[in-house]
């Protein structure tokens, strides 16, 4: 008991998907701690290229989203493992193209979500961030 | 060992919602609870009005859902809400404060587009 928790940064086992590290951006994709996993703001980065990929927005959500399962399945959890998602959209009217691929991906027992949409950096079109239970 | 996790309510409750989320997830020590929104929890029809009326019916459901899951607004760490306008803050604030026990939870609020046409989006973070 009382045992000091400590943190460990989280990489991609696809480099390319090491987005911060790709821009030189001031953070790490994500944080393990205890029994959880922090991942940062994801986004439509192509696992062939690391570059952007700026496609119709059920792609971008697509791409999204399955970075975030290479990103948890990194680091030993899983898409199954995940408690908490924010869903960050450019397009307000993206809503319902984004929960249909959405879908795809927590098909049962979907973790807890909050939407909405406000600006996003680089011309994005969704960024969605995760927590989820260590493997 | 691995933390568990229990989506509450369950998920035949969170798909009646037409969300494709859950309402709230325990894992290990925290409930996560989703972005929730003014509905009527047994019918689950969305209940539109101002970002006072908005707010109140929100924060009726927490507490009905916290405490069903055997939490509780006193246990809640973490808070964040979302308005469809920063203008109406104060409104949403007079309601907020009844609420809470004191000290309240952390907050965050937020100005940003809301899906639907709703006015107040709350989520929170609440020890399990």
């Amino acid at each position: 008991m009382n045992e000091k928790l400590s943190r460990s940064a989280i990489q991609p086992k696809n480099p390319l998907l090491n987005a911060s590290r790709v821009g030189n951006l001031p953070h790490v994709p994500g944080i393990r701690v205890g029994d959880y996993i922090f991942l940062s703001g994801m986004v439509p980065v192509d696992p062939q290229t690391g570059e952007r990929s700026h496609v119709p927005i059920a792609e971008q959500v697509r791409i999204t989203l399955s970075n975030m399962r290479h990103m948890l399945e990194s680091a030993g959890s899983s898409l199954e493992r995940v408690v908490r998602v924010h869903v960050v959209l450019a397009d307000i009217s993206h809503m319902a193209e984004m929960d249909r691929v959405y879908r795809e991906f927590f098909p049962i027992d979907p973790p807890a979500r909050t939407a909405w949409s406000m600006q996003l950096r680089f011309g994005n079109g969704c960024e969605i961030e995760c927590v989820a239970l260590a493997g | 060992m691995s933390a568990r996790r229990e989506v509450i309510p369950p998920s035949d409750a969170a798909s009646r919602s037409g969300q494709p989320a859950s309402m709230a997830v325990r894992g290990g020590d925290f409930l996560f609870v989703s972005g929730l929104t003014a509905i009527d929890l047994q019918s689950g029809q969305r209940m539109p009005g101002t970002t006072a009326s908005e707010t109140r019916q929100i924060l009726t459901n927490l507490r009905q859902l916290l405490e069903a899951a055997g939490s509780s607004l006193d246990k809640v760490v973490k808070v964040n809400v979302l308005l469809h306008s920063m203008l109406e803050a104060p409104n949403m604030n007079d309601v907020y404060v009844r609420f809470f026990p004191d000290p309240p939870p952390a907050r965050t609020v937020c100005g940003a587009r809301l899906p639907d046409g709703v006015k107040v989006i709350i989520e929170c973070t609440a020890l399990a």
